[in-house]
């Protein structure tokens, strides 16, 4: 079983957010990497872009389909991974620290109340049956 | 607008109140905008509202290329060329590579990614699908099979890209890693194969609890207009074409033309119900996807901007949807 970071926080559309003062580092989950499979691509927002807590800030296409990003939190958009474009495999290899998106100025702390700790993620995703 | 997809006033009215009720949209053609906005439409409300598990089978009312979510049109297609043949270009919802729609039947399966006919993964949904096609192909005379990659377990690692040249790229700040263009230049996973030869191809995108899966089923190939108008690795024009020739092949390569697509229809849509113990219930657009899909096409897929070169494009494309 995967090991998932403490000292992130994590959303059950599988994307991990470290919170620093009101700023938030989005990623994806080592879980959600690996059904992903190899990632291909991602699309991800602009800086000074907004981003809607529920709703797609981007996107990866990976050898098996694509699916939406799906925003934990409102805010915006303050840095994005330029490292990304040089080794786009670092998500896979390496999703919870070099492989981080986005960050994002958060615009209501209370949002992070909804996401889960680690051990609430590991619950969360032993009831996911994973077929792939 | 063609076709005439009726609205709905609400779900309750379309009776399908069941898990093993589906929703069947009436076939028709639609221009290339169109069809990608009732698709998209569909896909969000059922990942938003819990709309009813859907099917559509439908057409293009001119050839058309699809080119995939994260595809650079100038990149993968001859735009000129499009544009002198009168081929429109749309992006799809979905990724993967460029499609030339010509006689083609393409298909939107789209539910709940907890719908119990469905593994959770993507790729067991894929097979699940597939092997729907494989039996209505049957139905028809027509033995296919999914590509290697997609039967058993679904591990392994050829992709989407198998055998692209995956530099990394860059378009205005998408990433982007570039597949090689033609869907049907390379029988890869996701596919259904006739002969070796790969007749459907499919990509899938899920969002909020959702899947939307596409594919195209060849009725006829016409591989001189698809080189024509992708850009195709390697070689000469007589080469590319000998190439596609090659690698894919279409239903009237294999049964005659009484067959119509009519037929095919009916035959896909007997063998998802047999196979998935569903009914298929006659249905239109709800009201809230009728709305959605005009705000799809007039926001995205009735823009060049957004059609060409995505948000990056089209900055008016990128609205809450």
């Amino acid at each position: 079983m995967k090991v998932f970071p403490d000292d992130l926080l994590y959303s059950r559309e599988h994307v991990w957010v470290r919170v620093e003062g009101d700023l938030a580092t989005i990623g994806i989950t080592d879980y959600a990497q690996e059904k992903l499979g190899e990632v291909l691509a991602v699309e991800l927002p602009e800086i000074d872009a907004e981003v809607e807590r529920d709703e797609p800030f981007g996107a990866v296409e990976s050898s098996k389909g694509t699916v939406e990003l799906i925003s934990p939190l409102t805010g915006n958009v303050m840095n994005v991974n330029e490292d990304l474009i040089d080794d786009i495999g670092i998500v896979n290899s390496d999703p919870h620290d070099t492989g981080w998106m986005i960050v994002v100025e958060m615009h209501d702390l209370d949002e992070l109340d909804d996401l889960l700790d680690a051990r609430g993620y590991h619950d969360f995703i032993l009831q996911e049956t994973d077929g792939d | 607008m063609p076709g005439g997809i009726t609205t709905l006033s609400s779900r309750k009215q379309t009776g399908i109140d069941r898990v093993s009720d589906w929703r069947l949209l009436p076939f028709g053609s639609f221009p290339a905008g169109e069809n990608m906005a009732i698709d998209e439409a569909v896909f969000r409300v059922v990942g938003r509202a819990g709309g009813p598990p859907t099917l559509r089978l439908y057409g293009w009312s001119s050839p058309a290329v699809s080119i995939g979510f994260f595809q650079d049109a100038a990149a993968e297609i001859d735009l000129a060329a499009c544009r002198r043949a009168g081929v429109e270009v749309v992006r799809r919802p979905t990724g993967g590579r460029a499609v030339y729609h010509d006689d083609d039947l393409t298909y939107a399966v789209v539910a709940p990614e907890r719908n119990p006919l469905f593994p959770p993964s993507i790729v067991g949904t894929y097979q699940v699908i597939s092997r729907g096609l494989v039996r209505g192909l049957a139905g028809l005379g027509l033995a296919a099979e999914l590509s290697p990659g997609d039967e058993g377990s679904g591990a392994g690692t050829t992709g989407a890209g198998a055998g692209a040249e995956r530099s990394p790229g860059k378009t205005a700040g998408r990433l982007v890693r570039t597949p090689p263009a033609a869907c049907f230049a390379v029988p890869s996973r996701h596919e259904l194969l006739v002969a070796g030869r790969k007749i459907c191809g499919s990509a899938q995108v899920r969002s909020r609890g959702a899947f939307l899966q596409q594919g195209s089923l060849l009725m006829s190939f016409a591989p001189e207009k698809t080189a024509a108008v992708l850009h195709l690795p390697g070689g000469t024009r007589e080469e590319r074409v000998a190439a596609l020739r090659a690698r894919a092949t279409s239903l009237y390569e294999h049964l005659p033309r009484s067959v119509t697509r009519e037929d095919v229809c009916r035959a896909v849509v007997e063998a998802f119900q047999e196979l998935w113990q569903v009914s298929f219930l006659p249905g239109g657009l709800l009201p809230e996807e009728e709305e959605l899909k005009n705000r799809l096409f007039a926001d995205k897929y009735g823009r060049t901007g957004w059609n060409l070169a995505g948000g990056k494009g089209d900055k008016g494309a990128k609205e809450k949807i």
